[in-house]
């Protein structure tokens, strides 16, 4: 099973006192500057629904937002069309977005502004956005466990714990426990570093 | 994998979507295909799509200001469009149209699976209690269609210029102000009107609204093209249903209160009488300048008595249905049924935060023991995880009672109060016990700039500072100002309602210093009962900043100088609109750009403000005649007839050929003949009447030989089960369509054609 629309959970170390308003002016930020390889579209601002989905970066193939959509404070990116080629999609999808998330700790005026973010590596939330394709029970898990196993043994550089989690009413969901406290440039660097061009804009 | 990846939507919902509605969606996709292969026009496929609810967003023209600059958006599908200046890959608003709001809770499952998967996980509801979804690609259209008709939903005509969503009072059926039930009307006239024949040819957009009583503001009768406010009346000692039946009502920026066309219009003359103002419309109203082209131009241009003697003319001529009055024996259709036993409130103490949410968010209804519960969405926004868990409040507590409100809320119907702490319980726990609905912190916002082409400024970002400053500040709770309705809308097309709120707001742009600065024209002394029963007036602008403190300033005088009973409209009246303009007044001075920069951006968005983002709107649709229409659909089933064929499905092929061909000549020949049905013989027998025998038809060379195919195919097509006739057929109907497109070119404004040199496109 090959799902092309994969979502990525990084959790920030702080569980409050960051809003996810401070995001809005670094995503259009990202826009003008072109800080991503890839098409970025425009910034929507959810931050008035609660546990919802934060600030948005929407662009064409992928999205980005500071999301609470758990009620935890975190960096989701999110597939939307153009995935690159089988057995590659989950290494893409981390390395997006494990970047966004290298930029986001490295950002100076969100750190200036008080709202400096770290994201924890020990534990990933991994969703499939496409109920069709994927849905919420063990047929998909059982599918996915054997290529997510090895993946993240080769990222993590350990087994990792993956367990399904929500209701059959949910997207297709797994958490990643990893038992590594690593960081974000290192997982990155493993993962080659800053990502290609996204082939949907080739 | 066990699973069969390769599955579509189309095939896992099978035979759960109405087969009309998904042959509907197939032609939309083929559509979609054939305009990405450059074979449909990109006006006619714009019109298309938006009456499949398909809209436009900002920056789908590819340009995009970053404060400083204006970028260009390259997509990946280059200068394909899918309309005007708008580009296949940008993405996209899908409107959903929810008649009268009614729904249920799978419907709610299903709205916020699609806004998970296609949008950015935030249900929008609007003020005419639509569904809205942003940032959704066109190519995701179909199947999210599919997923809304496997459970009822259709999007088709939410846009372009057709009968938009018919909305209603959520209250009705359990209001204690009501006449009776309109919902079996608003479910009757929505479906009844949908696809008509006579809807299919307007200038602009047509709204019906629904009100159970002419006091109240929950139907919102008095700004509608067609206005319908239930009456009884006693004839011959029997009582008889009917409507105060108002034409012509409108906002935009020219509003205009709605004219009563019949004091007493009874239940069966509800449909053929909304047709005979449809065919009124289509025939007369402007075509050419769409700021003139809505209904209310059109009556004010005539006159009522002319334009009811029109009607009523028209009336007259129209062709017996049996739909005007077969739904009248079944008038409890949208009936509900509580799944609870109704009860009284158990005695306190209760939950933190109980009282002041039940005592402006539930209304007890006219059945004993049962209550309405409003829920309060912050800009009519929830996520598609409180669409799943308030589908799962509403099967717990009220099953399939729910509605959306114009005022952007949810209601839940048939609440037995002996559950109301319980229901106030699960709502909390998903963050959606917000109290104070329909109050002064509940404020109504259009898309404005976020979303939209045509916004000047953030009337959702206002409208989130307004509702946070006035929390913060007392005066949401302060109980003589509590009452009060804001509305703001990003530029004066109203979609925000601002004419019938206390305090409206309108986006408009100023040059300050050499910049432009967002600001926002303050309207006052609207009237928000009486179904918007009067429009304020604007006192000026305000810079976006200042907005809250004109607010404050606004709102704190009237709280400390008012009268017993006297609402705010009455309020400005007796200070007087030079006192407001002088309390404002001083508020609308900037300091410059150097000493404070914040002026010059609006809320909710750093970049320095530019009107530059603004883009046509689609609101108007493409003005396509009728038979541009139908002749685009002849040829996508010549399309599909080819394909059919490719497949080995003759008989299929052959039987789409000849539809291309019926489809066509119909086309035609309703220009001529109104009342024509879609009945095969009749087309024909039609056909030949109006464009053979009179040669009309007739090519300067050819002469009347591809109407001979029409005639042929209509008699023979049973008989052709080869390959060899399936194509030869497929040839004729395409010479058909090609005939059918040249009649229509020689014969012009005959046909409802646009004169040379009108425009046709945005203007």
């Amino acid at each position: 099973m090959q799902p092309q629309k994969l979502q990525i959970k990084l959790y920030t170390d702080r569980a409050t006192g960051i809003s996810p308003e401070a995001f809005v002016v670094v995503f259009h930020g990202w826009i003008k500057k072109k800080l991503l390889p890839e098409l970025m579209i425009d910034v929507a601002n959810y931050a008035h629904v609660p546990k919802g989905p934060g600030v948005a970066l929407i662009g064409h193939g992928n999205d980005y937002f500071i999301d609470e959509g758990d009620g935890r404070l975190g960096l989701l990116y999110s597939r939307k069309r153009g995935a690159p080629d089988a057995g590659q999609r989950i290494a893409d999808a981390f390395r997006r977005t494990l970047y966004a998330a290298s930029l986001l700790e490295g950002d100076a005026a969100l750190a200036a502004g008080g709202a400096k973010v770290r994201f924890r590596t020990d534990e990933v939330q991994l969703r499939v956005n496409d109920r069709l394709a994927a849905p919420n029970d063990d047929a998909t898990f059982a599918a996915l466990k054997p290529e997510l196993d090895g993946f993240c043994r080769e990222l993590f550089g350990a087994p990792c714990d993956i367990t399904r989690a929500g209701a059959a009413t949910s997207l297709f969901t797994v958490k990643i426990a990893t038992g590594v406290k690593s960081d974000v440039a290192t997982l990155l660097a493993r993962l080659g570093g800053a990502p290609l061009a996204d082939r949907s804009l080739v | 994998m066990s699973k069969d990846a390769a599955k579509t939507w189309k095939e896992t919902l099978g035979p759960a979507i109405p087969e009309a509605w998904g042959r509907e969606i197939d032609i939309f996709e083929t559509q979609i295909e054939l305009r990405k292969k450059g074979k449909i026009e990109e006006k006619l496929f714009a019109e298309t799509r938006l009456r499949r609810g398909a809209y436009g967003q900002r920056y789908d023209n590819g340009q995009r200001h970053d404060g400083e600059t204006t970028q260009t958006l390259r997509y990946p599908s280059g200068e394909i469009t899918k309309g005007p200046v708008t580009l296949w890959d940008a993405p996209g608003m899908q409107r959903i149209k929810i008649p009268f709001g009614r729904m249920t809770a799978d419907q709610l499952d299903v709205l916020a699976a699609l806004a998970e998967e296609y949008s950015d996980r935030i249900l929008h509801v609007t003020t005419r209690q639509d569904f809205q979804l942003h940032f959704v690609h066109i190519d995701d259209t179909p199947d999210l269609m599919r997923r809304l008709a496997a459970v009822g939903i259709t999007t088709r005509e939410a846009c372009g210029n057709t009968v938009r969503n018919v909305t209603g009072c959520p209250q009705i059926g359990v209001c204690q102000t009501e006449a009776f039930d309109t919902a079996p009307y608003a479910h009757a006239i929505t479906f009844f009107l949908l696809g008509h024949d006579d809807t299919q040819n307007f200038g602009r957009k047509f709204k019906v609204a629904f009100s159970g009583c002419a006091d109240n503001p929950c139907g919102l009768t008095n700004f509608h093209d067609v206005g319908c406010i239930a009456r009884t009346r006693v004839v011959d000692g029997k009582e008889k249903r009917g409507f105060e039946y108002y034409v012509g009502g409108g906002l935009g920026s020219v509003p205009q209160n709605a004219q009563l066309l019949d004091d007493f219009l009874p239940e069966e003359e509800l449909l053929p009488m909304t047709q005979a103002v449809s065919r009124v419309f289509a025939r007369l109203g402007e075509k050419a300048n769409r700021a003139k082209a809505r209904l209310k131009f059109l009556i004010k241009k005539l006159g009522l008595e002319e334009f009811k003697r029109l009607v009523l003319e028209e009336r007259a001529t129209l062709r017996p249905d049996p739909r005007w009055t077969a739904f009248l024996s079944d008038l409890h259709v949208t009936d509900e049924k509580p799944i609870r036993p109704a009860g009284a409130l158990p005695p306190g103490p209760h939950a933190a935060g109980f009282d002041t949410w039940r005592a402006s968010n539930a209304i007890a209804q006219r059945q004993p023991g049962y209550v309405m519960a409003t829920v309060t969405l912050p800009l009519g926004d929830m996520t598609s995880d409180q669409g799943r868990g308030l589908a799962d409040i509403a099967r717990r507590f009220t099953g399939d009672a729910i509605r959306t409100t114009v005022e952007q809320n949810m209601l839940l119907r048939w609440v037995s109060e002996a559950d109301l702490p319980a229901l106030y319980d699960a709502l909390v726990a998903i963050d959606l016990g917000s109290p104070g609905a329909s109050t002064i912190g509940d404020i109504v916002a259009c898309p404005g700039t976020d979303t939209c082409k045509l916004g000047i400024s953030s009337s959702r970002s206002l409208a989130a500072e307004l509702s946070r400053q006035l929390k913060d500040s007392g005066i949401a709770d302060d109980p003589n100002a509590r009452g009060l309705h804001i509305k703001t809308s990003g530029c004066f097309n109203s979609c925000g309602q601002h004419h019938v709120a206390d305090l409206g707001f309108l986006g408009v742009s100023r040059n300050v210093n050499g910049r432009r600065v967002p600001h926002f024209q303050l309207v006052v002394g609207g009237q928000w009962t009486k179904n918007g029963g009067a429009y304020g007036l604007a006192i000026g602008a305000v810079p976006s900043k200042r907005v809250p403190d004109v607010v404050k300033r606004l709102t704190a005088r009237y709280a400390a100088e008012k009268q017993p009973g006297e609402g705010f409209a009455a309020f400005v009246t007796r200070i007087g609109k030079k006192t407001i303009r002088a309390m404002v007044e001083e508020l609308q001075i900037l300091p410059s750009y150097e000493q404070d920069p914040s002026y010059y951006s609006d809320w909710g968005d750093p970049r320095e403000y530019t009107i530059d983002d603004m883009g046509v709107g689609e609101c108007a649709g493409e003005v396509v005649p009728i038979v541009e229409m139908g002749l685009a659909a002849s040829e996508r089933e010549i399309f599909e007839a080819q394909v059919l064929l490719d497949d080995g499905k003759i008989k299929d092929a052959v039987s789409r050929a000849y539809s291309a061909m019926l489809e066509a000549a119909r086309s035609l020949t309703r220009e001529k003949s109104p009342n024509l049905s879609a009945a095969p013989d009749e087309v024909v027998g039609e056909f030949r009447k109006h464009f053979y025998d009179t040669q009309l038809f007739f090519d300067p060379y050819a002469g009347g030989k591809f109407a001979q195919y029409l005639f042929r195919a209509h008699e023979e097509h049973d008989n052709a089960s080869t390959v060899e006739a399936a194509h030869q057929l497929i040839e004729e109907a395409t010479l058909f369509v090609d005939a059918a497109h040249q009649c229509y070119t020689r014969l012009g404004s005959s046909l409802g054609a646009p004169a040379l040199g009108a425009g046709v496109g945005p203007s």
